[in-house]
């Protein structure tokens, strides 16, 4: 498609309700196709992918957030790894690279060796600022003061009340998309792994999926149930995590903040015992999954009963705590139309009354046979993330349950095909739908592999979220949506 | 003033002083056991204060001697006001030292010291914390002020010794519904006065949340030391206060010899005990309220105190 109409042509199809989920950009110079930039837009049966070439000696092209909005990010992104220009942008700043690196560093170029020693640079990262009189400025992080990730945010108040607020993210580069490239998918399976360390299951799911179905493998169906398992797994133990933490530590209700963590604590000793690994590394595997036997399935009914019955206990205080449901409510309100014009994912969606979850719209693995109910809620503010996650944590039981009931017999791991090309591959993680997209080579090397986190695309979120509280709620807003930081930054 | 009532006054805030790292500990403790946790020992804030009397000091570049003043202006302020809460028992003072706009007007300036100190390094949270913390004392002092005035009315005496010795020569007093909203409403003046449930939260990490905890954010060392161990006697006075107010049992005067005096003490333990048990469960079963909601915290509390005056003034006529 030439490059003039691409940005017409995404807002078409969006409009035409084929939301913009990935917009990235490949270089293809050494095919002689230039740099080439591709949306990927989820249709009712899968991704449709939309790309245009673009000249060696003029990368740009006319912007697609001038039309599609949740294409901000991601442009910002491309014109970091790429120096490809999207003209028209209304937010041209750096996203990735900070004032330390040099202007022209366009790391996932193919002619930038990834061990390249940069000079220390000195280049302009500015930030939103506010004028006026009463207004000041209070900047927070990069280190902070619990044991959470680097982040520093900006935030332009008068009195208490957020008037403008802005994260600056990226402290956590590890280069993994550039890594990978000319490694086999099995040696590039690690750096996947470790993404984001509360993540492990929904990145190496939706890589091993895209794995797949580049080589044209086919996975058993006892690798499917399975992967139902560890990934419904991860969202019950994340999700109790952040009840506790968002009760707990972000209002000041220490109570639950005791009982999630040691719920929490006691699924992760389950993890170690089932597959060696506490954030349940080693669960999904390029072609199969974790096994587990009648013994660990006993292991997995006991302790679930426990956890049901006790988080049920914990809940029904919670919810029958004025306090703090008066803390949760009208705080953080985040509208449907901001999620939609953001291209919001996950639990963040669903709180705000959009009916997104992949398992449901894009089945996979063994969610055909074993759908969740959707969960969604109106409010859009705290206490609408919070029931979304006690509803789901209830509904992903339910699912481990059926899993372990109805577990069809197999092996559990396939060989990989020897297929090559391109393919999507995605899994509603816990935060929501990481998408992948994978290309190989003529060997079967990683040529590219895109890998989106939900929290990419939810961080924006809290420019929407934050403004109109007051700043001791800051932090609650912050939990209620606990995104990775490096998760976001690969 | 003889050196009985010397003597005397030196041992009741020496007590204070000594078991106030306790009180703060037992809350702790209190805490942990209801989250189903062990929680650390009641002893620990001990230890966590000779710790930081051997640390190094970090003093912020662009700090003045407000700065290195404020630790010696707070802790000095609570000591006075250790020296003249009536804690285990009174009479030793005569009643303009232990007058009740002075106590508040003490309490008050130590609060002022540690705002200038959360402003004076320049720091953003640290000025955020001055500034809730104005807001609130500035909320707080009505309430505050009521209650004690209701108290004098009744007992007398507009001195804290005066009102303690009405209420231990008729103890039937305390029990009854004519103090209760008063001492309901110094209650919640206490918790909001040092910086508790539900107004602030002493246990956080969160700085954009702190109010307290904010101005003393760039405090460390042995001024650390001081500005913590302020905090616990100030909360350990207050509590004393409370409890002695509720419970006017066992108060020891100076001439009533060394046997009164020990039986004096060990119900004060016993009274604050009973005071970290009730501070505890109430930070327990209460959420932190939205900062914005603090006003309506304090038109309750002065609600609650308005209506013990008035109470108290249509018994007494």
């Amino acid at each position: 498609m030439p490059r003039e109409a691409f940005a017409k042509q995404v807002q078409t199809l969006v409009k035409d309700d084929a939301p913009l989920a990935l917009l990235y950009a490949t270089d293809e110079r050494t095919a002689k196709r230039g740099f080439v930039v591709r949306a990927a837009l989820q249709a009712a049966d899968g991704f449709l992918t939309l790309e245009s070439e673009l000249p060696e000696n003029d990368p740009s092209y006319p912007s697609v957030t001038r039309l599609v909005m949740a294409a901000h990010w991601f442009e910002r992104l491309i014109r970091d790894q790429f120096g490809i220009e999207p003209v028209g942008h209304p937010d041209l700043r750096r996203l990735v690279h900070h004032e330390n690196i040099p202007a022209d560093t366009h790391p996932l170029r193919k002619d930038f060796t990834w061990n390249t020693k940069l000079p220390v640079a000195n280049e302009p990262y500015p930030m939103h600022a506010v004028e006026g009189k009463g207004i000041y400025e209070i900047p927070v992080g990069p280190i902070h003061a619990g044991i959470i990730e680097p982040g520093h945010f900006r935030f332009n108040v008068r009195g208490e009340r957020i008037l403008s607020l802005e994260g600056k993210l990226f402290f956590k580069h590890k280069g993994v998309e550039k890594l990978v490239e000319g490694k086999t998918p099995k040696d590039a399976f690690p750096f996947v792994e470790r993404i984001s360390g509360d993540m492990v299951v929904g990145h190496t799911l939706a890589f091993a999926e895209a794995v797949e179905r580049a080589t044209g493998t086919a996975v058993s169906a006892r690798t499917k149930a399975l992967r139902v398992l560890w990934n419904e797994l991860e969202r019950l133990t994340a999700h109790i995590f952040d009840m506790g933490n968002i009760a707990g530590n972000g209002t000041g209700f220490s109570f639950m903040a005791a009982q999630g963590f040691r719920l929490v604590e006691e699924l992760r000793r389950m993890h170690e015992s089932l597959v060696g690994h506490r954030f349940l590394r080693g669960a999904v595997v390029l072609g199969g999954a974790h096994d587990i036997g009648d013994e660990a399935s006993d292991t997995i009914r006991t302790v679930l009963a426990r956890i049901e019955r006790e988080l049920q206990t914990i809940l029904d205080i919670a919810f029958t705590n004025d306090g703090l449901m008066e803390r949760f409510e009208t705080t953080g309100v985040l509208s449907e139309a901001a999620a939609r014009a953001y291209g919001a994912r996950g639990l963040a969606a669903r709180a705000s009354n959009i009916a997104a979850d992949a398992r449901l719209d894009l089945p996979y693995a063994g969610y055909a046979e074993h759908a969740p109910e959707l969960v969604t809620e109106k409010a859009g503010d705290v206490a609408a993330r919070f029931r979304v996650r006690a509803r789901e944590s209830a509904e992903s039981i339910r699912l481990i349950r059926a899993v372990l009931d109805t577990l069809p017999e197999g092996d559990t791991l396939a060989v990989l095909g020897s297929g090559k090309g391109s393919a999507y591959g995605w899994n509603e993680s816990w935060r929501g739908m990481v998408l992948d997209w994978l290309a190989l080579d003529a060997n079967g090397r990683i040529d590219r592999l895109v890998i989106t986190d939900p929290s990419f695309t939810n961080w924006p979120l809290f420019g929407e979220l934050g403004p109109g509280n007051i700043v001791p709620d800051f932090p609650l807003c912050n939990k209620s949506l606990n995104l990775s930081y490096s998760g976001t930054d690969l | 003033m003889s050196i009985a009532s010397l003597l005397f006054v030196f041992f009741q805030g020496l007590a204070l002083l000594a078991l106030a790292p306790l009180v703060t500990g037992m809350i702790r403790r209190v805490k942990a056991l209801l989250q189903n946790r062990r929680g650390a020992p009641v002893c620990q804030p001990y230890w966590t204060f000779a710790t930081l009397m051997r640390k190094e000091m970090t003093i912020p570049e662009h700090s003045s001697w407000v700065y290195r003043f404020v630790p010696f202006a707070v802790l000095g302020t609570t000591l006075a006001l250790a020296l003249v809460t009536p804690s285990i028992g009174f009479g030793a003072w005569g009643p303009s030292i232990s007058n009740i706009f002075l106590f508040v007007a003490i309490a008050a300036l130590g609060s002022v010291f540690l705002v200038f100190g959360g402003m004076d390094t320049g720091s953003t949270f640290g000025n955020m914390g001055s500034n809730r913390e104005m807001t609130l004392a500035a909320l707080a002092e009505p309430a505050f002020f009521l209650v004690l005035a209701t108290l004098a009315f009744f007992a007398g005496s507009a001195s804290l010794d005066g009102i303690l010795a009405f209420f231990a020569r008729t103890p039937w007093h305390a029990g009854t519904l004519v103090v209760a909203p008063t001492l309901l409403a110094l209650l919640l003046v206490t918790l909001a006065e040092n910086a508790r449930y539900p107004v602030d939260n002493p246990a956080t990490h969160l700085e954009l949340t702190m109010v307290h905890e904010a101005m003393i954010l760039e405090y460390s060392g042995p001024y650390l030391a001081m500005l913590e161990y302020a905090s616990a006697l100030r909360l350990a006075l207050f509590g004393a206060l409370f409890m002695n107010l509720l419970l006017p049992f066992g108060l020891a005067t100076p001439a009533a010899g060394a046997l009164a005096l020990l039986v004096g003490l060990v119900l004060l333990a016993v009274k604050l005990a009973l005071f970290a048990l009730l501070v505890g469960l109430i930070e327990s079963l209460v959420v932190k309220m939205r900062f914005y909601r603090m006003q309506e915290y304090f038109t309750l509390t002065f609600f609650i105190a308005f209506a013990g005056a008035v109470i108290v003034l249509a018994h007494i006529l």
